[in-house]
């Protein structure tokens, strides 16, 4: 029986194709309102499922001289990483479905998995755009990862613990955004760099690289991919809004937190131009970092010496 | 200077190898020189800094009389000075470069070459810009006596033969952009080199979108010919049809009335406002900014419908006729252009205000992809491109032509030449161009829209010069006192621009070569305009290797061929 609901709650619900399905309608939501703010119609609520449905009933295109093994296997390495990742966030208010202590960091290792498998497809499939592609994104990789971890840190310091469980627990408490609001917003861009989203979309910049590391993609592969990708914006938001704004319990909070976020995120990607990448790294390192640096220091000071 | 002392001192620094000098209009001065002596001539204008290269027209003047003609026409002001060389019609046919002089001329050097088959001494490419790779020797499209049945492809070779050089090496490698690229809308294609990120070469090649317009004039009569100039380009095709028809009024010698004159002047502005607020939107995009692209784009259309109430078409207004307009200004248009300028002026002051402020946009055109002053007039940039660098180059000013003496433009400079000066220019130049176009509706005159015209024009030559949105347009006409015109010769402003690409890019990071492209606002069809194109689309290459037979498909049989394609 145990077994039954483990798998029921990994693969149907909460996890698993409910994950699927809400990451879908968040990207929706996403295209819409920004649609919306650029006085554009924008795409009918079920276009990133038509998407996905068609692109998986497409011919998948190999190019010649990929290595098959990594071509089949990366995107299915990479939506395998964002719903394991999923497994651990309070998905739709719930409880998490699995949990240790240290799952946080865990978590952010996964979801770093579909980012890492996009840049090795890009590298293995050797079209010239998608090298700089791939580049470019293991690049910002690297730019935008230590400060995410750190803003993801601030929290968890707070709570005086990495399992993402405890944290959610205690920021029910405590509305961290407004006691280390410096960690709320590089942990907001932060999670923009992660997903690739304006402004910091060089990685796959039409104008310059066509589609970039994920040019040579087509049919099931691309499919995952985009998949992926909704699992982690949806995972990306729930970890944001449930360390900063006040935990996630239930799923009215739930739906409000997130798509409070996500509206945030919105508004920034219809009002920013793209970075080109030497940009993006600057403005990681020479703001992001530091500044949540300071505010770990600030926060670490503030509960050794007054709490 | 006026037009005069401006002539004057042109035939002094040529005296020495001006073996005849005419003057066909009263602002042209016509030397003709010998072959030889046409870098000491060249040199003598370019380091008296007198005006620039504008264009050079190859003219084939038959198998009867046995010769061609190289016509280097250099602008200053109103003033043309037209060195003529006169050389026998063989395929030995020579002319000394003028590239190391004047860098542009390597484009008008290579057109020379490629359509009237006149060798270039000492050239420092000969790789074909315009025409196909396929596309036999020795066979030149703008002589006389063409046949179609000559231009038959190359067996064993493709219409594109840019080598794909992919990796060259450790990390140095080949980024094409284009023929076909997101980047870009119409066909060009360019290679750079990257080293990492960084560009350290530029090459590019033209010519995908020929449709041998020069040719096909010569076999249309007057009239005709000015629904097919229209077509050069979809975005200024105003100014096209303008030049063209300004042209044919000056040989004729018929003086349009100022009513059409002043709504060619009006439908010219829109033009330019419907064109720039386009190139917004592109260079917005290409910058990563879609938003602004998006609302660029819409209130484009504001100016767009207000040219469909004027002259009922949205991109081909065909506003012109020979002679005249062929639409009035009523109340009610005039009524609704100044409602549509009101709001336009409203949101280009907006846009003015987004591009000089908003930070991460700056972050992507502050200077970046600068030239100097000096870089300009060496380059040869032409329109808002030069204008951004503080060198005016705008007909309007220099040369007022139609309406623009009655109503004038001021020119608009900035001094940084980086891509935010371009932005700047080009919007400052539209609030311009609307209080002109108010002015113009107030004080429109009255009268006739139009003249009778000749059908047959008067034997002669004349040169016709209009600013288009990008830059001056040159028109070179020859008429033989025909139903037809013997050449005509076009230079589109784009041509002179790319120098500014290819020169800039090297040594800057990939991310900002499409806003390099875009900074000019360049327009490949304009470009593209000159030769009869056998295409492998239109020839019947079956895809079985039999690449010598050509026949023209219809729909149908291409259809029935697709779909057995992908049946085999």
């Amino acid at each position: 029986m145990n077994i039954l609901t483990s798998l029921i709650s990994s693969l149907i619900f909460p996890a698993g194709l409910t994950l699927i399905v809400v990451g879908m309608l968040y990207e929706w939501v996403d295209r819409k309102l920004v649609a919306r703010f650029q006085n554009r119609v924008g795409p009918r609520w079920f276009q990133p499922f038509a998407d996905v449905v068609k692109l998986f009933a497409k011919e998948q295109i190999t190019p010649g001289i990929v290595n098959p093994i990594l071509f089949f296997g990366l995107p299915i390495v990479a939506i395998s990483g964002a719903l394991t990742a999923a497994l651990y966030v309070p998905l739709i208010g719930m409880a998490p479905v699995h949990s240790f202590p240290g799952d946080l960091i865990v978590t952010i290792y996964l979801l770093s998995l579909l980012t890492m498998c996009t840049g090795l497809a890009g590298w293995n499939t050797s079209s010239r755009f998608s090298l700089i592609g791939a580049t470019r994104t293991l690049t910002q990789l690297f730019a935008y990862e230590a400060p995410f971890l750190l803003a993801l840190l601030g929290p968890a310091l707070a709570a005086g613990s990495w399992q993402i469980g405890m944290i959610n627990a205690f920021a029910s408490d405590h509305l961290i955004a407004l006691s280390q609001p410096v960690g709320f917003i590089v942990a907001l861009i932060g999670l923009m760099g992660k997903l690739e989203l304006p402004p910091f979309d060089a990685p796959e910049a039409e104008t310059e690289i066509v589609a970039g590391a994920l040019t040579e993609y087509s049919g099931r592969g691309l499919a995952m991919f985009k998949i992926g990708k909704s699992i982690e914006l949806i995972v990306g938001i729930t970890l944001v809004s449930a360390f900063y704004l006040g935990g996630l319990h239930g799923v009215l909070p739930f739906l409000a937190k997130t798509l409070a976020v996500l509206f945030l995120m919105t508004i920034l990607q219809t009002l920013l131009t793209r970075l080109r990448i030497d940009q993006t790294v600057g403005l990681w390192w020479r703001f992001g970092a530091i500044l949540v640096l300071a505010q770990i220091l600030f926060t670490i000071l503030l509960k050794g010496y007054l709490l | 200077m006026n037009i005069e002392q401006s002539l004057q001192k042109a035939e002094q620094l040529l005296a020495s190898w001006n073996k005849e000098a005419t003057h066909p209009e009263t602002n042209r001065l016509d030397a003709s020189i010998a072959a030889d002596d046409l870098r000491p001539a060249v040199t003598a204008l370019h380091d008296a800094h007198w005006g620039y290269l504008s264009a050079i027209t190859g003219l084939d003047l038959g198998p009867d009389s046995g010769q061609m003609e190289a016509l280097y026409h250099f602008c200053c002001g109103a003033a043309i000075t037209t060195l003529r060389i006169r050389l026998p019609r063989t395929n030995d046919a020579t002319l000394p470069t003028i590239e190391d002089i004047i860098p542009p001329a390597t484009f008008f050097e290579r057109e020379l070459h490629e359509m009237l088959g006149f060798k270039i001494a000492g050239a420092k490419s000969n790789e074909r810009l315009f025409i196909s790779d396929d596309w036999p020797e020795d066979v030149y499209p703008l002589r006389s006596d063409f046949s179609i049945e000559q231009a038959k492809p190359v067996e064993g070779r493709h219409a594109d033969e840019l080598p794909d050089q992919g990796v060259v090496g450790g990390n140095t490698f080949v980024i094409p952009i284009g023929p076909q690229h997101p980047a870009l809308k119409e066909p060009g294609h360019f290679e750079f080199t990257v080293d990492g990120e960084i560009v350290t070469a530029a090459r590019m090649r033209l010519g995908y979108a020929h449709r041998g317009i020069e040719k096909a004039a010569e076999s249309r009569n007057w009239i005709q010919n000015l629904y097919l100039f229209e077509r050069i380009c979809g975005i200024c095709s105003h100014t096209h049809a303008m030049a063209y028809s300004m042209g044919v009024e000056k040989l004729a010698q018929v003086e349009v009335p100022a009513r059409a004159q002043a709504i060619r002047e009006l439908v010219a502005g829109l033009e330019r406002v419907h064109s720039h607020l386009l190139w917004l939107g592109v260079a917005a995009h290409e910058a990563g900014f879609d938003t602004l692209f998006m609302y660029s784009w819409r209130d484009r259309e504001t100016v767009m419908n207000l040219l469909e109430q004027l002259t009922g078409n949205r991109v081909n207004y065909s506003a012109n006729v020979l002679g005249g307009v062929k639409c009035d200004v009523g109340l009610e248009q005039a009524n609704a252009i100044k409602d549509g300028l009101n709001y336009l002026e409203t949101r280009i002051r907006h846009y003015l205000e987004v591009v000089t402020t908003d930070t991460m946009f700056l972050n992507r055109t502050r200077g970046i992809g600068t030239i100097s002053y000096d870089e300009a007039e060496e380059f040869g940039l032409l329109g808002p491109t030069a204008r951004a660098s503080g060198l005016v180059r705008d007909i309007r000013v220099e040369a007022p032509y139609g309406a623009y003496g009655r109503f004038p433009v001021s020119s608009v400079t900035e001094t940084n030449g980086d891509l935010e000066a371009r932005c700047v220019v080009r919007l400052k130049e539209l609030l311009v161009s609307c209080f002109t176009m108010r002015t113009i509706i107030d004080n429109l005159p009255e009268g006739p829209l139009t003249v009778r015209m000749p059908r047959k024009i008067p034997a002669g030559e004349t040169i016709s010069r209009v600013e288009a949105p990008r830059g001056e347009l040159f028109y070179y006409i020859k008429s033989n006192g025909g139903e037809n015109p013997a050449r005509v010769h076009i230079r589109t402003p784009s041509l002179c621009n790319w120098v500014s690409v290819l020169e800039k890019a090297v040594g800057r990071q990939l991310a900002d070569v499409p806003m390099l492209i875009a900074g000019m606002d360049p327009c490949f069809s304009c470009n593209d305009r000159l030769v009869t194109t056998v295409s492998h689309t239109r020839s019947g290459h079956t895809g079985d290797g039999k690449s010598g037979e050509r026949k023209t498909w219809t729909w149908k049989e291409l259809r029935e061929h697709g779909i057995e394609y992908y049946n085999r």
